[in-house]
């Protein structure tokens, strides 16, 4: 490989490199209103949370930087490597002292780094270096197994630490599998065929067992959070509606909907395999939410139901953990359209500290109150787009290693955008992981920085290796 | 089935998370109020700000009441940065050890007994809170803060804070003005609006009376307040402010200058003098004797160092003897009984009576031809014979039952008069005296066992009547405006609203106004023709009409009695003095008098009443007995 041809073929991606600085900037903004010190304005004043957030930019930028110098070959070449020494550090990580109930930080007072936040970023390139060393398309057995099984290590050293954020945030990594066509028809199979005498060749609910999964887990949730509620139409008038009718009426109006669509703009031969198969969805999902409403009403005992309410955030706990809660939610909603305005939050500023963690996991709340809806929307915007961006640089990589890594990190953002905002508008309950480029904390900015760049490297020389 | 169509799942996933988070922010954000009032309750806290009271002005435009800047030396615990207790006693003058009891006795303060809601026990919750701001010292005044002020900023957590007391220019008035002291529970309750613990109501006095004007409009500050309650900033920048209105000023018909003079000749005696504007009924001095210092009671720092003093001495200068003390009104009540008389037509102006001293004592006079020379004279068996006239009118057979009509008839025309009635002057602690009716003596002797004869020392103001000073100063005002008077008041104006509607209405006595001539000609003749008991009432150009009276006092001497008016063509100002314990009317309450006349009148002393003034300032009549 000539230098030449390299830098022919190098094409960086400048939208995502954009989205993301974007991303930086505002975090950091928005920061510097979260953890204003009136006593040291000074934006790189090292010692405020802004001065060390920007230090941190600086080093992850760094490190970044001579990443993407590295050729994507030597990148992956270097994965166990730096994947073993992330885990070396997970195990050495145990054996310090609790901070805050978890064992999480390594190093010397303010300067010390937590091993789980880099080790998103090791065991995304250590799946993607596994995967992509089978030859043929369809992985091999003994390669999901030892994925899994790296998996699920990584996993339970987290699960050590007592950090159940970041232990959630690995489960992502089943999607990137789901991906690569990893399914989990062999367990269903096994319990289909040999205990229950079925002699399937593949299930549907197998092949997609982790989308499904999502979608089951979602439509309890909905369910649980509606099926109590009672609403009231102003066309209807006399009725209560109870949360679960509702919830199957806007089910039958989708299904409805979404046959005449496919009626009229579809080709006939698909039209009648995604009608049979809209049929199945439609009256699975009724059941499911029949079965689950009438569960939570009927069969559950009330210290249950009120054990329900309180992880959906449906009943206060004023005291207890939802108290973080509860006063991120009131400083989103007292946002209004357009926002308190710049470093003039009520509830979610420094000054009044009514919002407690308001620098990590509720920064979205300070955001939310001072740039108000459209402050918020935009963030979401940015987010979604920069996730739909990632999928089509994953799925434009010719390398397998680079697209099961783009798949990775995309799933690892979501999942920390979508638990963490999720949580900051209570509609998920209270899980604490960062907000990408938003939350203060060194570890996870290098970390998100690195995983960027090193995706974007590999991304840059996607048409040199086949 | 194709892999690479599996990134749809993803884009779905993605796009419909992003929509739901939109939704839902939306609602949150834009729809649902919910947040914002949340907000409110967990970030903002109202703040009472209260006005400084209202002033209070003279009838010439001078301040007789203001108000005066205090501070208090306030902490917050949470704020304080190793005090350095050294440096902070020598600084605030208080010893080590009193410091560290005064933040013990501060918090002790805050305890609050309380039933427990598991247990039904009392228990004692302490509301005291580290971030919040208590006083230290309190009412420094500005000299005591200016000495600390300079070094103060060393000692992180505490700040002085302005307030505002009353202040009074003139050392008077203090029985009229009132004091200010810490509200009581029960009045807490009863306005929680405006008040709060600790805050100084009007006590007694103006203060006490106009306490709802004075006080005028509080403000509520919104405030940001942080997570531990602290005051961070202006809730919504001020927006939800209201601000505080201070009370309206109160034009007084107060003349502090003769207020002043009066009590000044007053001191080192017992007893009242009350001036009244006649053609308004505006009192225009209100002595009561002794007096105190007003600015002894301002301030919780000066109440407890002067209040079981002054509470607490024999002679009781809290007690309003103007307005409260019931003393006999002796020969001032005559010029009523003469009244009543001609209204009844039981005698005519030129009906003589003899001075027979076998009915009742007098002294040595002409025997009284007419009313007015039996004025001038006093002549005690006049009034006997002219009395007994009113009450026994012949109207019933019985004796008795011919008293009880004609006592009763003699009533009413006596609370005409506003005598026996509580007057409705805009103080506390008024009083009626004492006009005896027919149930009063019924209950004493028995129905029907009573007559004239049982009840005549009232006639000559003895008795069983009794009068204020306020009430005696009113039958003065009544003599110069010839049968009405005004309710006698002290506030001309709130603000600039203009005079009262219930003060500015005439009171008519049941007697006509052509009664009068000759009861003024003999008031005329007390105190200007030989014969009159009130020469020393006399002043040099200025024609003075007043009524002697001597009360007799079984306890002691005799209390000295005078009321009058002058000028006598255009009266514009009625007086009564009432001297405990000083003999003859002549003698105390008439020089008195006529200085106060003169000083209001002139503005000063004319030389020929120097000598009459000295001998007056000088006397004294508690100490030297």
């Amino acid at each position: 490989m000539s230098d030449r041809s390299l830098t022919k073929k190098e094409q960086w991606d400048w939208w995502t490199t954009l989205i993301v600085a974007l991303l930086v900037i505002m975090g950091v903004t928005n920061l510097y209103s979260a953890a204003y010190n009136p006593d040291r304005p000074f934006l790189f004043d090292f010692g405020t949370l802004y001065g060390k957030q920007i230090m941190w930019i600086g080093v992850g930028t760094f490190m970044g930087v001579i990443a993407a110098l590295i050729d994507a070959d030597y990148i992956r070449k270097l994965t166990p490597i730096a994947f073993g020494v992330v885990i070396f550090l997970l195990i050495a990580v145990l054996f310090t002292k609790p901070i805050n109930g978890a064992r999480s930080w390594l190093g010397v007072g303010p300067f010390g780094i937590q091993p789980s936040e880099f080790s998103k970023l090791t065991t995304s390139l250590m799946i993607a270096f596994l995967i992509a060393q089978g030859r043929s398309k369809q992985v091999s057995r003994k390669t999901v197994i030892f994925v899994i099984g790296l998996v699920l290590v990584t996993m339970s050293l987290i699960l050590l630490q007592n950090d159940t954020g970041t232990f959630l945030v690995f489960t992502a990594f089943f999607f990137v599998m789901y991906r690569e066509g990893i399914t989990f028809d062999p367990i269903i199979l096994f319990v289909f065929n040999n205990l229950l005498g079925f002699r399937l060749k593949r299930t549907w609910v197998g092949v997609h067992f982790i989308p499904v999964l999502f979608v089951v887990i979602f439509f309890s949730i909905i369910t649980l959070y509606f099926t109590e509620s009672v609403h009231r139409f102003s066309f209807l008038p006399g009725f209560d509606v109870p949360g679960w009718a509702l919830l199957i009426a806007i089910l039958t109006i989708i299904f409805v909907l979404a046959v005449v669509l496919v009626r009229n703009f579809i080709s006939q031969r698909v039209r009648r395999r995604f009608i049979s198969i809209a049929m199945i969805v439609y009256f699975v999902s009724i059941g499911f939410v029949g079965t689950i409403s009438y569960a939570y009403l009927n069969v559950l005992q009330s210290h249950q139901k009120v054990r329900i309410d309180l992880w959906l955030g449906k009943i206060e706990d004023k005291d207890g953990k939802d108290y973080n809660r509860n006063r991120a939610l009131a400083a989103v909603g007292s946002g209004g359209f357009s926002g308190a305005g710049y470093q003039e939050a009520l509830l979610a500023s420094p000054r009044s500290q009514h919002v407690p963690e308001s620098e990590t996991d509720f920064i979205f709340s300070v955001y939310a109150e001072e740039w108000g809806f459209m402050g918020s929307l935009l963030l979401v915007t940015l987010f979604t787009i920069l996730l739909i961006r990632l999928v089509v640089i994953a799925e434009r990589q010719k390398s397998r290693f680079a697209r099961v890594y783009a798949y990775a990190v995309m799933m690892i953002i979501f999942y920390h955008f979508a638990i963490n905002v999720g949580m900051n508008i209570g509609i998920i309950p209270v899980i604490g992981i960062p907000l990408p480029f938003f939350s203060y904390g060194g570890s996870s900015m290098m970390s998100f920085l690195m995983m960027m760049f090193i995706l974007l490297k590999l991304d840059s020389q996607r048409k040199e290796v086949l | 089935m194709n892999l690479d169509s599996r990134r749809l799942v993803f884009l779905i996933m993605f796009v419909s998370v992003g929509v739901i988070f939109g939704i839902r922010l939306f609602y949150m954000q834009v729809v649902d109020d919910k947040w914002i009032e949340r907000a409110g309750e967990v970030a903002k806290r109202k703040v009472d700000v209260k006005p400084p009271r209202g002033i209070l002005y003279d009838r010439n435009g001078q301040k007789v009441v203001s108000n005066k800047t205090y501070y208090n030396l306030m902490f917050v615990e949470d704020n304080i940065e190793d005090l350095d207790t050294n440096a902070f006693s020598e600084l605030i003058g208080i010893s080590k050890d009193s410091i560290r009891k005064r933040f013990e006795a501060i918090r002790k303060s805050l305890d609050r007994k309380t039933k427990s809601k598991y247990t039904g026990n009392d228990t004692i919750v302490n509301d005291y809170r580290s971030y919040l701001p208590y006083a230290f010292l309190t009412e420094l005044s500005a000299d005591e803060v200016a000495q600390i002020a300079v070094d103060l900023p060393n000692f992180k957590g505490f700040y002085e804070e302005p307030m505002s007391m009353r202040n009074y220019p003139f050392p008077y008035g203090a029985n009229i003005f009132g004091y200010l002291n810490e509200i009581r529970p029960h009045e807490l309750n009863a306005d929680r609006y405006f008040y709060s613990v600790g805050d100084f109501i009007g006590r007694s006095g103006l203060e006490r009376y106009y306490e709802h004007e004075l006080r005028g409009q509080k403000g509520v500050h919104m405030i940001l307040t942080s997570a531990r309650g602290r005051a961070v900033d202006n809730f919504a920048d001020g927006k939800l402010d209201t601000n505080a209105l201070q009370g309206p000023p109160l034009h007084l018909g107060l003349d502090i200058d003769i207020q002043g003079y009066g009590e000044k000749l007053m001191q080192n005696k017992l007893g009242a003098i009350v001036a009244i504007e006649p053609s308004s009924g505006e009192i225009l001095a209100l002595v009561s004797a002794p007096n105190y210092d007003p600015n002894l009671m301002v301030g919780a720092r000066n109440i407890r160092k002067n209040y079981m003093k002054l509470y607490e001495d024999s002679l009781r200068p809290f007690f309003p003897r103007p307005l409260a003390a019931e003393y006999p009104p002796g020969s001032i009540l005559k010029t009523v009984q003469a009244l009543i008389g001609l209204q009844e037509g039981v005698i005519d102006e030129e009906t003589g009576f003899p001075c027979n001293k076998a009915l009742v004592g007098c002294h040595n006079h002409p025997n009284a031809q007419n009313v007015s020379q039996a004025i001038q004279f006093s002549c005690n068996p006049y009034f006997y014979y002219e009395v007994k006239r009113i009450i026994q009118q012949g109207k019933k057979e019985s004796i008795f039952k011919d008293a009880a009509v004609g006592l009763e008839l003699w009533e009413d025309y006596m609370n005409s008069f506003g005598l026996g009635v509580k007057p409705e002057t805009d103080i506390y602690g008024l009083r009626g005296g004492v006009i005896p009716n027919v149930e009063f003596y019924n209950r004493w002797y028995g129905e029907n066992r009573w007559a004239f004869s049982t009840i005549r020392s009232n006639s000559i103001g003895q008795g069983e009547v009794k009068l204020t000073p306020l009430q005696m100063a009113n039958l003065a005002a009544i003599m110069a405006n010839k049968g009405y008077y005004y309710e006698p008041h002290f506030v001309k104006s709130i603000g600039e609203s203009g005079p009262l509607d219930r003060f500015t209405k005439k009171k008519y006595t049941k007697v006509d106004r052509e009664h009068f001539d000759c009861v003024l000609e003999g008031m005329r003749k007390v105190v200007n023709e030989a014969g009159g008991t009130a020469r020393r009432a006399r002043i040099h150009d200025i024609v003075v009409a007043g009524k002697t009276g001597t009360s007799q006092n079984p306890h002691g001497e005799d209390h000295s009695v005078f009321m009058a008016f002058a000028p006598y063509d255009k009266p514009k100002i009625a007086i009564a003095v009432f001297v405990e314990n000083a003999g003859f009317g002549g003698t105390w309450a008439a020089p008195i008098a006529s200085l106060m006349i003169e000083k209001y009148l002139r503005g000063h002393i004319s030389e020929e009443s120097k000598r009459k003034e000295k001998r007056i300032l000088e006397g004294d009549l508690i100490h030297e007995r």
